[in-house]
């Protein structure tokens, strides 16, 4: 009896050491932060408006596709044979719903979309912290970066897309498409609380959102709108910038940020390109160089090369030729070295030049996957031509005023300016004007399709009226949303 | 020895001579293996008593005080025990011939071991002499083609195979639980296939449901070999081999190239004069012919009271791809002491391992590179910086050398595994067990890569090294701690019970780091230049309540009843613990007085009912955190981004499944024909999946866990074995044929169908679909017709006025009849289950040789060929398969080449990037696994250096009918994941081998 109770002692002693730490069941992830006590001190803000901008670098957009899209549907590019078959259907509109590219830019730019409304949603926790922990400006400010980020993809997303579906809030639940109007009223809504609140580009960091990018994108959606009185007022407030006197300033990486720059993507290798094969879409880690530089150059990958319908754009004299384009007899690496013929590939003789805006042979002999040249995505010479747009188009506009902003931009290019003052001529100045000066800036295509003169401007692509405006809604998010019934027109 | 023979003989004659007056005497004799081998370590009892031998070096035993009225029993681990009665004789000889399924056998089990009578579920057991019998690098390969249901599909050197029973039920990690001595692990890289004694693999719910949370792809138990009572024994084995892959993909030399890039719209004549017009087979420089080595030792020992076995093993295998392969070194040591009612033991491995992995370059595989490079650039260049050559923009085209990415710089993984366990065991009363175990299961591994600075070619340079570092530990502790009662009632009432609480506590963390270094290429160690650094934890604890109780009356009705209460820490509370249970019957038919002079010595029919669950999902992904590695370039510095991270699922519940079993087992002609016939009914419930969330909600991960499926899985397995003897000569055959068809009974509510599975390709798209009444991850895509001849026949499908496609273009079948062909228009395009898998098996002895041969294969599944997108995909200019060249050939809107059956080159962005049945292959194979052919030496001119030793020549995979035309139709298969099935993405072959080897038992 006496050994029975000691073996019953021994065995709950042993089961008990077992069972009675039911508490280790309850874990708490140890690499994540809880979104329970979070958003409790500034730099916790911060960090939650700075993941939204990462999607502007990724892949999906200027890291490496968005560029090969929309140049390519413009005819700024034509196709070597090397170019992937992925981004080749963008020179002749051949893509469907299957396409890569137009899903990561689709999942990109609702990533962003997603986290700028992390932001938001907790507007109510941001404007409770007291004052000495985020003075009241800043808690404005970073709202007003959250608002300018939701609306610049979404202004992305509605350029390609049309209707869309709206989130103002996170969620899991697949929304149904909303008409385009609406579309441009919350990015109209976002952009003018963003220039509202944002603080001026001469005291903001560099690379964040400030309310002159505000204004100026504004700007150009009341422009696309076709509220030209309306985008003459908004550009009209966007003050403090200069054109560089050295046009290729804009496209160098060491004069970033100049006086000319309104809103630039960042990239900067120097923090780290260990992720840039990672995620197309996410913007996870760091991928802080664009493959911009490898693909378009001549000496490198040389996917793309200019078309004879931009070169051709050029009047004799214009100085932006010379800093858009190399051609045979082009220096480069510092002037130590010069390119041949061969350079181009002078099987076809059709590949006249090879792009030099935004690529790294000013100072290189060679192009790699690594590229830390910002995109300059609004300069304020996009915004002189705007206002000439503006001036001319709206019902009491003065042609010589629109003349003059032309003017502007035409000197630093080393040209005379004759437009007679007509409103169709200055129109087709500012055609001929944002084709040569905003050349491979990804701006061309949506100027075509807002003008609606794809017919004249791009003939023989492909493009088909009724279909081509936009792209198919990616079978991505089709098969996972069964709010989205059917696509866009003809897909 | 002579010496010691010829005494033997004059001593029998003496016995013999000698009238029978003693009532006792003694009895002398060898214990030998069919084929006349000496069997150390016999076991000789005298039934009843416990007057005993065991034999010697030379099989010989000697045992006193026998009454001539005794039976002696003869028994020999893997072989049929013989009793003889002892009557007149002195001198007993016995032949112990192999057991394929002995009905004394015993058979390890789940917290223990069972007769073999006596098993109710779904068992396949693997001995140490069929593992033994065929030279294999890792362990899990001893179970292919040997056990119905189970498939093994083995990988690069160094990776671990492969491993499914009885087909999908799962559609995330689909590999089976390991339990090493009781230790659970996750696969069995470290363990030396030389110390295996035997392998149980666990297939329905009666033998699984006691690992509960854990079981749900089935259960392979391991137990390592034990010192055996008698002398020490001490045993030698080395092979030594090679292995290669020898098929090729035919793809165009440097005339064909030229000729295809001038179609494509580059000259490259030019340029391939530059480099002398070489002519580089880029496939052949990635293949090597391996070579393999082996060295075993192991020293075994063992008394009344205690066994011992120490074992060495020193491995190194070559891959067929250069630059790539394995070695080990693995130790063991087993130990075990009773005193009196107690027993303690350990059982403790340790292997150091170091793997040169396959590398990849740009999303690439090596062999994607091998394909697509440029055949008139030379492999080395000594004026580039590094030594290689690779494409410049001049080329038109990026593939990268493959020979440079493999071999330039280095990728060594070393790692360290330490898997053991100590327990105690202590008898409380009689028959009454208490028994604690803690175990350990440890891990190391330090991945290294140091690429440095190069340029072969304009198209790819780094200016600067790299060193890259992954550093990573993990440690799963268990401690069970277990009653178990055995007792037998009444003679005829054999119950046997236990209950067990077992504890399961891991974690672990990784490390990762990396950084350049611009100044040298002589440092491949960190600095602090563009460095990267991350590191990740985690945690994870279950707790489980188990029990069983088996009963049988006179080992004829057979029933057994077990049950788990478990509980995860992957789960929120709402559903954190689960129960499982099962309930099991068998009839021993052969046991009924009605059979007593029928053919059968076995016919058993048993049946099972249970269930287990599966907690294979990513830890805390029931909670909401944060995600925090996001960088944007702010003034010049890294803004640090933190975001609502992965969706959560607080209502995420165990995967479950019912499992239903039907088994008969037979055996006729005291067992000289055997088979067992099963058929399972299993249903799977809640399985968790990662479901796509729409991808407009921005979700970071894009995916919620979700309980979201109901699947059926059913089949039917079939084991036939046959041995027989003639003389001298014996042989056996064993057979095996298993089934299995799933069947996606429900999705969740909102739910109607999932697209998921991988990518295989940039720019191609995912083609794994989810729906109700289809397989699980079936082939969904577009139907192909043929191509267009002409621009009527383009314009008949789309009407007139498109361009996008053209004459030369792939007709896919336009279903809806909508002219357009988009996403409505595909359908099933393949299943990437077989019909069936088979193996046979068969060994023959003839005096001193063995041999053995080893066929398997599956029937009717399908492939989805990716390489076969490089070969022909025709997308942009790369070297690709010489098919091309009788590719559609369009001319004024005509399609000159009409028998043309490949599109015209970078044709629509259809032709290629749709998945479509024009990437899928019927993988129906059939291969000789194995062939072997050995000779013994043994006997007494030998005896003074070595009691027995083993040559033999072995084959792998010499031989293999497909119709696939992917290098691997068995590699297609590899893929641990559910939603990869059928997909061969193009990974590492698996090569033929030769092999030369010699066991020696001292």
């Amino acid at each position: 009896m006496k050994k029975i109770k000691y073996i019953l002692i021994l065995l709950s002693g042993i089961f008990a050491i077992n069972s009675c730490d039911t508490k280790d069941l309850e874990l708490t992830n140890p690499n994540a932060l809880s979104p329970e006590t979070f958003f409790k001190t500034e730099a916790q803000v911060q960090s939650a408006v700075n993941a939204a901008y990462a999607n502007l670098q990724t892949r999906g957009l200027y890291g490496r596709h968005i560029f090969f899209a929309l140049d390519n549907m413009s005819q700024e590019n034509k196709g070597n044979p090397q170019l992937e078959g992925n981004k080749r259907p963008f020179l002749d509109f051949s893509f469907d719903a299957s396409s890569d590219i137009i899903q990561f830019y689709w999942e990109t730019c609702f990533l962003g979309i997603s986290k700028a409304n992390f932001v938001l949603d907790n507007e109510a926790k941001i404007k409770e912290l007291p004052t000495s922990v985020l003075s009241d400006v800043n808690k404005n400010k970073f709202l007003g970066e959250a608002h300018f980020l939701r609306a610049y993809y979404y202004f992305l997303l509605v350029n390609r897309f049309g209707d869309l579906p709206i989130y103002t809030k996170q969620t899991i639940e697949g929304n149904a498409r909303s008409p385009k109007a609406d579309v441009y009223k919350l990015i109209s809504d976002d952009f003018d609380f963003a220039s509202k609140n944002l603080l001026a580009i001469s005291v903001e960091q560099k690379g964040r959102a400030t309310k002159e990018a505000a204004l100026a994108y504004l700007g150009k959606v009341q422009l696309y709108l076709k509220k030209y009185d309306e985008a003459l007022v908004t550009l009209n407030k966007v003050t403090g910038f200069s054109l560089e006197t050295n046009f290729y300033n804009n496209f160098m990486d060491e004069t970033e940020h100049g006086p000319e720059s309104i809103f630039e993507i960042e990239y900067d290798e120097k923090i780290g390109v260990g992720d840039k094969w990672g995620s197309d879409i996410s913007g996870t880690g760091a991928a802080e160089a664009t493959f911009r530089g490898q693909e378009y150059g001549n000496l490198g990958w040389y996917n793309v090369y200019p078309s004879s319908n931009l070169l051709d754009e050029y009047e004799v004299g214009d100085k932006r030729f010379g800093d858009t384009f190399y051609v045979p007899g082009s220096k480069y690496n510092n002037g130590n070295s010069t390119m041949t013929a061969a350079n181009f590939g002078s099987s076809e003789g059709n590949r006249r030049a090879g792009w030099k805006k935004y690529q790294n042979y000013y100072k290189r002999t060679d192009e790699n996957q690594d590229s830390s040249i910002n995109f300059k995505v609004m300069r304020y010479s996009d915004v002189l031509l705007m206002k000439a747009e503006c001036e001319n188009q709206r019902p009491s506009g003065v042609q010589t005023v629109a003349i003059a902003y032309i003017k502007e931009v035409r000197d630093r290019a080393g040209l005379l300016t004759v437009i007679a003052p007509t409103k169709d001529a200055v129109f087709k100045a500012i055609i001929h004007e944002r084709k040569v000066e905003l050349a491979g800036e990804q701006v061309r295509f949506d100027d075509i399709m807002r003008w609606g003169n794809a017919a004249t401007e791009i003939p023989g692509s492909g493009f088909k009226v009724g279909k081509s405006e936009l792209w198919p809604i990616p079978n991505r998010e089709t098969s996972s949303n069964p709010n989205i019934k059917g696509n866009n027109p003809n897909w | 020895m002579i010496m010691k023979l010829k005494f033997a003989i004059i001593a029998l004659v003496m016995i013999c001579t000698h009238d029978v007056m003693a009532q006792s005497k003694t009895i002398q004799g060898v214990v030998t293996d069919a084929a006349g081998v000496p069997l150390p370590g016999a076991g000789v009892n005298i039934l009843g008593s416990k007057n005993s031998a065991s034999t010697d070096f030379d099989g010989k035993y000697f045992l006193k005080d026998v009454k001539t009225t005794d039976k002696i029993t003869f028994s020999f681990v893997g072989t049929v025990s013989q009793t003889i009665t002892v009557g007149n004789q002195t001198s007993i000889n016995v032949k112990l011939v192999e057991s394929t399924q002995s009905l004394n056998e015993v058979v390890v089990v789940a917290y223990g071991t069972q007769k073999r009578a006596k098993v109710t579920g779904a068992i396949s057991v693997v001995g140490a002499k069929e593992i033994a019998s065929v030279p294999i690098i890792n362990a899990e390969s001893a179970l292919q083609g040997r056990a119905a249901g189970v498939t093994v599909i083995n990988g690069a050197p160094g990776s671990s195979p492969t491993v499914s029973i009885r087909g999908l039920s799962t559609m995330g990690n689909s590999s089976p639980l390991y339990v090493i001595d009781g230790v659970l692990t996750g696969n069995l890289s470290g363990l030396s296939p030389n110390d295996i004694e035997t392998i149980s693999v666990l297939k329905d719910a009666s033998t699984t449901a006691l690992y509960g949370s854990k079981a749900f792809n089935g259960v392979i138990i391991v137990t390592t070999k034990k010192g055996k009572k008698g002398a020490g024994v001490l045993t030698f084995n080395t092979y030594l081999g090679s292995q290669s892959v020898s098929k090729r993909f035919d793809v165009m030399n440097t005339q064909q190239y030229l000729q295809y890039a001038k179609d494509l719209g580059s000259d490259l004549t030019a340029r391939a004069a530059t480099f002398g017009n070489t002519n580089t087979n880029w496939q052949d420089q990635i293949f090597q012919t391996g070579l393999m080595q082996d060295y075993n030792l192991s020293f075994s020992n063992g008394t009344d009271t205690s066994s011992s076995r120490y074992s060495a093993e020193y491995l190194k295998q070559e891959g067929s791809i250069i630059n790539t392969g394995y070695e080990r070194y693995s130790f063991r040591a087993n130990n075990e002491q009773t005193i009196g009612k107690f027993t303690m033991g350990s059982n403790i491995g340790v292997s150091f391992n170091k793997t040169n992995p396959e590398r990849s370059a740009g999303g690439r595989t090596l062999l994607e590179h091998a394909i697509k490079m440029a055949p008139y650039l030379p492999i080395y260049n000594a004026d580039n910086l590094g030594g290689y050559q690779g494409p410049s923009a001049a080329d038109g085209q990026d593939a990268e050398n493959p020979v440079r990415v493999q071999n330039l710089g280095n990728q060594v993984i070393n790692g360290l595994s330490i898997i053991g366990n100590i327990y105690g065991e202590f008898e409380l009363y009689k028959g009454l067990k208490l028994r604690s175990q803690v175990s350990l299961d440890y891990y190391t591994r330090k991945d290294h890569t140091f690429v440095p600075s190069f340029r072969d070619g304009s198209a790819h340079s780094q200016g600067y090294s790299t060193t890259n570092e992954v550093n990573q530990f993990g440690q799963t502790t268990v401690f069970d701690n277990s009653l178990s009662y055995k007792t037998t009632i009444a003679e005829h009432h054999n119950i046997e019970a236990i209950g067990v609480v077992s504890k399961i506590s891991g974690k672990g963390q990784s490390i990762n780091a990396s950084s350049r270094y611009y100044i040298s290429n002589e440092i491949d160690q960190l600095r602090l230049q563009d460095a990267n650094l991350s590191s990740n934890t985690y945690e994870e604890n279950n707790l489980g309540y188990i029990a069983r109780i088996n009963y049988d009356y006179d080992e004829k009705y057979l029933v057994a009843v077990s049950g788990r209460r478990d509980a995860s820490s992957r789960f929120g509370a709402n559903n954190r613990w689960g129960n499982f249970y099962s309930v099991a019957l068998g009839w021993n038919i052969a046991k009924e007085s009605f059979m007593k002079n029928s053919i059968f010595s076995t016919l058993k029919l048993r049946a099972s009912n249970g269930t287990t669950g599966n907690d294979r999902i990513d830890n805390y992904r029931y909670s909401a955190s944060l995600a925090a590695n996001y960088i944007y370039p702010i003034a010049g510095a890294a803004a640090a981004g933190v975001t609502l991270g992965d969706a959560p699922n607080p209502d995420l519940k165990w995967e479950s499944k019912n499992d239903r079993n039907i088994g008969l087992d037979f055996g006729i002609l005291d067992e000289k024909f055997t088979g067992a016939i099963e058929y399972f009914n299993n249903k799977s419930s809640d399985i968790l999946f990662a479901v796509p969330l729409p991808a407009s909600v921005g979700s970071v991960g894009g995916n919620q866990i979700v309980n979201i499926a109901d699947v059926k899985t059913k089949g039917f397995e079939l084991s036939l074995g046959y041995n027989d003897r003639e003389g001298d000569f014996t042989w056996s055959a064993t057979a095996n044929l298993g089934t299995s068809k799933n069947e996606v009974v429900s999705l969740a509510p909102g739910i109607t169908s999932v697209l998921a599975g991988p990518v295989p390709r940039a720019g191609l798209e995912n083609f794994s679909r989810l729906e109700v009444g289809q397989p699980l991850f079936y082939f969904y895509g577009l139907q192909t017709n043929g191509i267009y001849k002409n621009q009527a026949e383009v314009d008949a499908v789309f009407g007139a006025g498109q361009t996008a496609i053209k004459p030369g273009d792939i007709r896919f079948v336009d279903r809806d009849n909508n002219k357009v062909i988009n996403s409505a228009d595909k359908t099933n395009i393949g299943n990437p289950y077989p019909d069936f898998t088979y193996g046979l098996n068969l060994t023959a002895g003839y005096k001193n040789f063995d041999f053995n041969c080893f066929i398997t294969g599956v029937q009717g599944n399908d492939i989805f060929n990716a390489p076969l997108f490089d070969l022909q995909g025709m997308q942009r200019l790369f070297n690709a398969s010489t098919d091309v060249i009788g590719r559609s050939i369009v001319a004024n809107g005509v399609v000159t080449n009409p028998s043309a059956t490949l599109p015209r080159a970078l044709g629509a962005n259809q032709n290629w990037a749709s998945a479509s049945d024009r990437y899928v292959e019927d993988g129906s194979y059939t291969r000789l696994k194995n062939i072997t052919v050995g000779y013994t030496l043994s006997g007494n001119s030998y005896n003074k250096y070595f009691s027995k030793m083993r040559l033999y020549l072995s084959a792998q995979n010499l031989i293999t009918l497909t119709k696939y035309s992917g290098l691997d139709p068995e590699v297609a298969r590899a893929d641990g994941n559910a939603n990869s099935a059928g997909i061969d993405l193009g990974r590492y072959p698996q090569p033929k081998s030769v092999i030369f080897g010699l066991d020696v038992t001292f």
